[in-house]
């Protein structure tokens, strides 16, 4: 592990009963890139973006985020040191506003005291509209400004996709896991999703990209890990990846076959 | 949770239709059930927070409203002057909450649920047997009224405005928190715990803190119904209270201070403006309730904000 790698991962293994989703995985990415995760269904692309988010803990393994040790730490824990994600089935939150469900995340890291909440003190004033200011940027960058206060549940499938990415980027991570962000969106909004993941990585993000669609994982990664059966059976640059025999059998062979 | 402008003239209209009803009715009954209807739609509020905001269902209302009645009775008939008695009430829900919601703010629905429902039966049968603090079944009774240094509400109309001015105080601290931080927090919880984890959201204290919260709304309550009905048993604070408080909130509107209030009120006067159906007012009050929630899954308050948007499609 060098300076420059943000997530490392060592052995990480995760069983269901007798089925081992996860076979001591290791990972490691470096700072500031976009490394894909691929796989075909059920080889444990999602398993470990839980894994590594605390959302459904390793059984075994190491992992460190920034230098830190986070495993088995609980999700808050992580991501107050950084790390934000979005899911591949959309969670957001039904009963706030577009901002609001922003604003949950964008208090990531200010602790309140019920007490500055009761008396409305000028510290608790400041912090709220600190959330606001760095809810609504956030909501800016994602291009949904103008549906702030909008309930959540009347966006539309595509833009509650980007109220995910919103959300996770208002908590200011080094590192942002996207699981599957572009299922279910249209040929314009999955390139209009390329550039804003582009932009975040301008930002100096660290993203790490789960995609069932092979294609749209080349043009923007600059790393891609294979997974199969929860083993990692290859890991290169995109094209490099496109020419491996054991992936084209995993993967892309099986996948041509059916088309 | 916004006020619009045009709400405000409904709002003005609402506050002085209030404070003008002591002036209309006379009738000490009709101001002392208001008195009740009050008290329980702060306990109502409280019962929000914990099951309208971040969602864990809580059947022991009722038990922190009781203690909260039960200390200010046994503290005030031993001579402790009045003003004490809000403050013991609070530090005694506190300990109680702080003791139930640590061990079981990782449960979740039944099992939190089931919890709630031991400890209330845990709180009430000690009531009900250690009769000589508590007086048993027959309650207590010549409980000292509210006077902080020899000053006190005299009579029910007096009574009414000082309880008035204690929801006004309840709803105040309930908006400040729905705007804050923590009351994003809750609702997140609710909603999705996972991505509210996720976000950084520390989901068990947000639960805790809102468990608390609920238990000293009803803890004050409690202490403020003990020194202004002035007569307690255990009955008012029994696991159909508790019951009837969760239908309060229900009816009312999850997650809507409005609501709360309005289930709150509503429910408690609706028997006994249905008295004169002698035994069939249970029908119909069973009958009201089940179409509220038939016709209107979200309470009173979505059939209120409902119209707003209405209104606000035709603008």
């Amino acid at each position: 592990m060098t300076a420059d790698t943000i997530i490392a991962a060592r052995g990480v293994t995760r069983r269901f009963g007798g089925l081992v989703a996860l076979d001591a995985i290791d990972l490691d990415v470096p700072k500031g890139i976009v490394q894909a995760v691929i796989g075909p269904n059920g080889s444990g692309k999602t398993t470990l973006l839980n894994a590594l988010s605390g959302a459904s803990h390793a059984d075994a393994g190491s992992i460190r985020i920034g230098g830190e040790e986070i495993f088995r730490l609980k999700p808050h824990r992580i991501a107050r040191l950084g790390l934000a994600r979005t899911f591949q089935n959309i969670r957001i939150f039904d009963n706030l506003s577009v901002l609001e469900n922003v604003k949950v995340a964008a208090a990531c890291n200010r602790p309140t005291r019920f007490f500055d909440i009761l008396t409305s003190s000028a510290r608790h004033r400041q912090s709220e509209s600190d959330i606001d200011l760095a809810a609504r940027e956030a909501l800016a960058t994602i291009g949904l400004a103008q549906r702030a206060d909008d309930r959540a549940t009347q966006l539309p499938y595509a833009q509650r996709r980007l109220l995910e990415i919103a959300r996770a980027l208002a908590s200011k991570p080094n590192v942002l896991l996207l699981d599957e962000p572009a299922a279910g969106m249209n040929m314009t909004e999955s390139m209009t999703l390329l550039d804003t993941i582009a932009k975040l990585k301008g930002r100096g993000i660290t993203i790490l990209l789960v995609e069932h669609n092979v294609r749209l994982v080349m043009g923007i990664s600059d790393r891609v890990t294979v997974l199969d059966f929860g083993k990692k059976i290859a890991e290169g640059t995109p094209s490099e990846i496109q020419r491996n025999p054991l992936v084209i059998e995993a993967y892309l062979g099986r996948r041509h076959r059916h088309a | 949770m916004r006020l619009e402008p045009t709400s405000w003239p409904i709002l003005a209209a609402g506050v002085a239709a209030t404070l003008a009803i002591p002036l209309i009715t006379q009738d000490g009954y009709i101001i002392q059930l208001l008195n009740i209807a009050i008290l329980n739609a702060i306990v109502v509020l409280g019962l929000n927070f914990v099951t309208g905001w971040a969602g864990q269902i809580n059947f022991g209302q009722a038990a922190f409203y009781g203690l909260g009645a039960y200390t200010t009775a046994i503290a005030s008939k031993a001579g402790l002057p009045w003003i004490t008695t809000p403050l013991l009430s609070a530090v005694v829900v506190i300990a109680a909450s702080l003791m139930l919601g640590l061990p079981t703010m990782r449960l979740r629905t039944y099992y939190l649920a089931m919890t709630t429902i031991g400890f209330g039966e845990i709180i009430r049968l000690i009531i009900v047997h250690w009769e000589p603090v508590t007086g048993g079944t027959s309650g207590l009774r010549a409980i000292p009224g509210i006077s902080v240094f020899g000053v006190g509400p005299q009579g029910q109309a007096q009574h009414y405005y000082l309880l008035v001015a204690a929801l006004a105080l309840a709803v105040t601290v309930a908006m400040r928190v729905r705007r804050s931080a923590l009351g994003r927090a809750m609702i997140a919880t609710r909603d999705s715990e996972i991505a509210a984890e996720q976000s950084g959201v520390d989901t068990t204290r947000t639960k805790l803190l809102a468990f608390m919260i609920g238990a000293v709304y009803a803890g004050l309550a409690g202490c403020l119904y003990a020194s202004s009905i002035r007569f307690i048993s255990p009955d008012s604070f029994s696991g159909t209270q508790a019951i009837l408080l969760m239908t309060m909130l229900i009816v009312g509107g999850m997650g809507s201070i409005a609501g709360s209030i309005g289930g709150a009120i509503a429910l408690t006067l609706l028997p006994e403006a249905l008295r004169f159906l002698g035994q069939w007012y249970l029908v119909l009050y069973g009958l009201g309730v089940i179409a509220v929630i038939v016709l209107a899954p979200g309470g009173l308050a979505s059939v209120a904000s409902l119209s707003q948007w209405r209104r606000a499609g035709v603008r």
